[in-house]
């Protein structure tokens, strides 16, 4: 267990502070499956983000439309 | 060869020959419904009645000289996320009791009025949320998993129980249980189907897509299904294309196109079998004229922490209002997902879409060199049932559902096309996909290559079904 892993009644808490109340009987189990997808996610740190905004979605422009067609359109 | 064992393209041209009524090509499929699917579940509801009215309706039209399009007639099921009025759309859940829908999603309107024939709903995995379909079994080996979560609708494409059908795909669950049943699966660019209607896992990752037996037949559903609809946020306005128009009937030819080979991640952790049988999909191409480029994956550590700190806490926000009220409704499965997803911070999801960012700039560059890049759709075929860790040739153990997902999941994340082709089968007879990326838009050059591949092969049987 990582010190930044969340013990079973600490995931409790924090679920209650979402706004979820977990019964007595999940506080192990979701525990659990928090610090694996922590794990997971938590290798994101590594990168250098510098000013680099967030993709709140993937966005093509007309501009990437435009290139896509246009690549195509010359390999046919 | 009977009605449902018909391609969308071949049913379409005897529809308009005047050759087979749709009558005639609905109560085949509905037969073959009712002979395979008590062995596979494919099915959430099969809608017979309203599937033969509606099929009486297209013959009137053709019986005047009046041919909607390729659709006409044409029997189709939709995966059970995906709303059509008057029904409920149960997301394979029991969540949704009582529900029904009160309109038409956008694809579902737009199938229609293509004179597309509903024949049923489809079995997702609980909400879309699992790479599996425990519900529903293989096409080629009831004993083994159907892929998810469009897994409903790509084992009735596979074993002839519709003649084409609609999934979504979020991490590649068009993708996987096509690849996994032998059948064709295109997640298109995202934005260019409209989801508005269709039961969301992850607002961001979430598109929507044709499941069919062929290349060419999944470019006439796109053709129906692509354009803007203001009514999902994600939808572009652009002009619409043909993306049946440049699929040759000549000899297939692929001079001059650059198809790019992953030197990493792709063919790492990947069954022998499954490898081989690309590796000669990717022989055929350039044998066709293409030239092979070795590419290099970008930020290949971060792509799964990308997908989850996108797709986790999106989720838990989709059911934020029944994960309340009725938990106890949900698989245990998916209901952990939903309650670890609480506990996870913004700052964890912010991380993600700064990643990407990063990683959509570093794919365009990549892609700069390359028309289309060919890789495995999925790393191993389809498990058995109750497999749930595959072990790799260097000892690491890996969850089923984490193998699925891995090589999908770049495309959700930058957004770009993905169609996964069949490749043959590996030595216990299950399929082997493999899967094309495009840039995006380049829908066109993803059909071409994979049109132009399959017709150096022989045509496909159906899955062995019953």
């Amino acid at each position: 267990m990582s010190p930044a892993d969340l013990t079973p009644p600490e995931a409790a808490r924090w679920a209650a502070r979402a706004g979820l109340h977990l019964p007595d009987d999940r506080h192990a189990a979701a525990a659990a499956t928090a610090n694996h997808i922590h794990s997971v996610v938590a290798v994101l740190r590594e990168l250098d983000f510098g000013d680099t905004p967030p993709a709140g979605a993937y966005r093509a422009t007309a501009g990437a439309y435009r290139a896509g067609k246009e690549k195509h359109d010359a390999a046919v | 060869m009977q009605p449902y064992e018909l391609t969308l393209a071949d049913a379409a041209r005897r529809i308009r020959a005047r050759e087979l009524s749709p009558v005639e090509l609905v109560d085949s499929v509905l037969d073959r419904i009712g002979t395979v699917d008590p062995h596979v579940g494919a099915y959430v509801a099969v809608t017979a009645e309203h599937a033969r009215a509606a099929a009486r309706e297209a013959e009137r039209e053709a019986a005047r000289g009046a041919f909607r399009g390729p659709l006409h007639g044409v029997p189709a099921g939709l995966k059970d996320l995906i709303d059509v009025a008057g029904s409920p759309t149960s997301a394979s859940s029991r969540v949704r009791e009582g529900h029904r829908a009160a309109a038409d999603s956008t694809v579902a309107a737009r199938l229609r009025a293509a004179g597309s024939v509903l024949v049923g709903k489809t079995h997702t995995h609980e909400f879309a949320y699992g790479l599996t379909t425990p519900q529903t079994g293989n096409a080629w080996d009831r004993g083994r998993v159907a892929g998810g979560s469009s897994g409903g609708s790509a084992v009735a494409v596979a074993a002839g129980a519709a003649t084409f059908a609609l999934g979504t795909d979020t991490g590649g669950s068009i993708r996987v249980p096509a690849a996994l049943n032998g059948v064709v699966g295109l997640k298109p660019t995202y934005g260019l189907v409209p989801r508005h209607g269709v039961t969301s896992l992850s607002w961001s990752l979430d598109h929507v897509g044709p499941v069919t037996r062929t290349v060419e037949d999944a470019a006439l559903v796109l053709g129906v299904l692509a354009g803007h609809d203001p009514r999902d946020p994600a939808s572009l306005d652009l002009p619409a294309l043909d993306h049946a128009a440049h699929l040759t009937e000549g000899e297939p030819d692929l001079t001059g196109v650059r198809v790019g080979v992953p030197r990493d991640y792709y063919f790492d952790h990947v069954d022998p079998e499954v490898e081989a049988a690309v590796r000669r999909g990717i022989a055929e191409l350039a044998a066709l004229g293409a030239r092979l480029v070795d590419v290099d994956i970008p930020m290949t550590r971060y792509i799964q922490a990308t997908q989850w700190g996108l797709m986790v806490p999106e989720a838990t926000a989709y059911h934020e209002g029944t994960l309340r009220t009725v938990p106890d409704r949900y698989q245990a499965d998916v209901r952990i997902l939903l309650e670890a997803g609480e506990l996870m911070g913004a700052g964890d999801y912010l991380r993600a879409q700064r990643s990407r960012t990063l990683m959509r700039e570093e794919w365009a560059r990549m892609q700069e060199e390359v028309d289309v890049i060919a890789a495995p759709s999925v790393p191993m075929t389809a498990v058995k049932a109750d497999q749930t860790t595959v072990t790799w040739a260097d000892g690491t153990a890996e969850a089923v559902s984490d193998a699925y997902v891995r090589l999908s999941a770049p495309a959700n994340i930058t957004g770009v096309p993905a169609l996964s082709v069949p490749v043959g089968h590996d030595t216990a007879g299950m399929p082997i996909g493999m899967q094309l990326l495009g840039r995006p838009f380049g829908e066109q050059a993803l059909l071409r290559v994979g049109h132009a591949y399959e017709r150096t092969q022989s045509a496909r049987s159906l899955a062995p079904v019953a």
